[in-house]
């Protein structure tokens, strides 16, 4: 997807405030620049998925922060109550 | 160094002793200090388990000017937190919301747990570094208020400096232990508030006497003569009345609501109000109970938010709900035929004459001691 589209997709699901949207958006926002080897981006996308999942709740939050952590951005978290 | 009037003669035995001064009940500066000796240094009522009913179910209240957030966690257990976030102070909840996951902080997205840990510190240590080695997220847990839950209210000391619950009101739990058993909310009808143009003690005073009965309720008089009440007095921890002639509402059918369980004679016709100081009224029946919070406003404004509770909850008998909706409607209208009085002392207390009264040494025993018990903390607060 390119840039523009998906900066549009990500204002709109902010003002709706859809956490699923925010989700999947800065995850795939960070799987980009990630296969584009530029790891700051990918882990600024990264924190932004994995905090709006944490906030709702949503299993992904596991995979997100096991992700950071990986890069040495994040402490890694325990989920597992 | 003390400015204001020595409390000695409040202090006094109940038959030569006056009320506490009107500056007591109109002086903002002696509300503040209430706020401090009296309300955050006790166990004061700030809610009720049945607002956060559900896990992640989370409350925000004002307590005197102080934002709390009332949590249930995902064991069930209920938390007061301060509504305030450890970065930039943030206030983190605003309106009662169901927290999916965890409490994310509108400003900068910190991240706490339901038990107030903090979980996340996005971008902390720079864009896309979510940690820093100066930034230790095990100090930086939300603020606990040290909190208690008895019959539904929830209750906090915010000094975290008084006895344990179970220590501070022992008394009373043992006084009521027969009722120490789950209470069921009564739903929509059994909740209402009343906000009354008076200092929160003189609900409190108006609460826990049985003299006015005749004169202000004489509906509820006509089967509950003043004779059949008996005071209740313990120094320095609660007071009220009781009643010997408490009759079940019935419905045209004669239906009545169901008991709790396992209750000695003593409660069938037997009954009790009580206000636990400083600001929970409590009253106890066979077959419902209520509770009420004073939300202590100014020192001219007080919230009374008043619950009605029931052996078995909505969802069991549902063929109670039309007797719930008049039972309901009785209270309110006691409660209502109160405010007058409330406020018309609150009035009476810009009498700059007054010298804050006097009790009668019969009838009045729980008001004095209540006013005992306030000078008491008061005192207190200035020794230190
Ligand atoms: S004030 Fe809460 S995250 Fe900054
Ligand atoms: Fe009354």
């Amino acid at each position: 997807m390119d840039k523009s589209k998906l900066d549009h997709l990500l204002l709109e699901a902010h003002a709706r405030d859809d956490h699923d949207a925010l989700i999947r958006y800065y995850t795939l926002a960070a799987d980009e620049r990630e296969a584009a080897r530029d790891t700051d981006a990918a882990c600024f996308y990264l924190t932004h998925a994995f905090v709006f999942a944490l906030e709702s709740g949503a299993p992904e939050a596991d995979t997100l922060n096991a992700r950071l952590a990986a890069h040495g951005r994040a402490h890694r978290l325990d989920f597992s109550d | 160094m003390n400015k204001h009037s020595p409390l000695s003669s409040v202090l006094a035995e109940v038959n030569i002793a006056n009320g506490l001064p009107n500056e007591h009940y109109v002086d903002p500066a002696i509300f503040a200090e209430e706020r401090k000796s009296v309300l955050y240094a006790n166990w004061s009522g700030v809610g009720f388990g049945k607002d956060v009913p559900e896990e992640g179910d989370a409350k925000p209240v004002d307590f005197l000017g102080m934002p709390l957030l009332i949590v249930r966690d995902r064991d069930g257990e209920i938390g007061v937190f301060q509504n305030t976030c450890r970065h930039r102070g943030m206030i983190l909840v605003d309106t009662p919301r169901k927290i999916g996951g965890a409490i994310r902080c509108p400003y900068h997205s910190w991240c706490y747990s339901l038990k107030g840990e903090l979980r996340a510190t996005p971008h902390v240590g720079g864009p896309g570094h979510n940690t820093h080695e100066d930034v230790d997220r095990s100090d930086l847990g939300l603020v606990r208020v040290r909190s208690y839950v008895w019959r539904d209210v929830i209750f906090v000391n915010v000094d975290g400096n008084a006895p344990a619950f179970e220590d501070a009101h022992a008394a009373l739990l043992e006084r009521w232990k027969e009722f120490d058993q789950p209470v069921h909310h009564g739903g929509e009808t059994s909740s209402f508030k009343l906000e009354v143009k008076t200092n929160w003690k003189l609900a409190v005073e108006n609460y826990c006497e049985s003299y006015h009965l005749p004169w202000v309720h004489p509906g509820l008089n006509s089967y509950s003569r003043l004779e059949d009440h008996y005071n209740i007095e313990a120094r320095g921890h609660y007071s009220g009345q009781g009643t010997l002639v408490y009759r079940q509402l019935t419905d045209q059918d004669g239906a009545t609501f169901e008991d709790f369980p396992g209750l000695s004679d003593k409660w069938d016709e037997g009954a009790e109000y009580i206000a636990l100081y400083p600001n929970v009224l409590l009253g106890v029946q066979r077959d419902h109970a209520f509770a009420i919070v004073l939300e202590p406003v100014d020192q001219e404004n007080t919230v009374e938010h008043i619950e009605l509770y029931y052996a078995k909850s909505i969802e069991d008998t549902p063929q109670h709900d039309g007797l719930r909706a008049s039972n309901a409607q009785l209270w309110k209208t006691v409660f209502e035929e109160d405010v007058f009085v409330v406020e018309g002392m609150q009035k009476g207390r810009h009498g700059v004459l007054f010298d804050g009264g006097r009790f009668s040494p019969a009838m009045d025993g729980p008001t004095h001691n209540f006013h005992h018990w306030v000078a008491t903390q008061i005192e207190n607060g200035r020794a230190d």
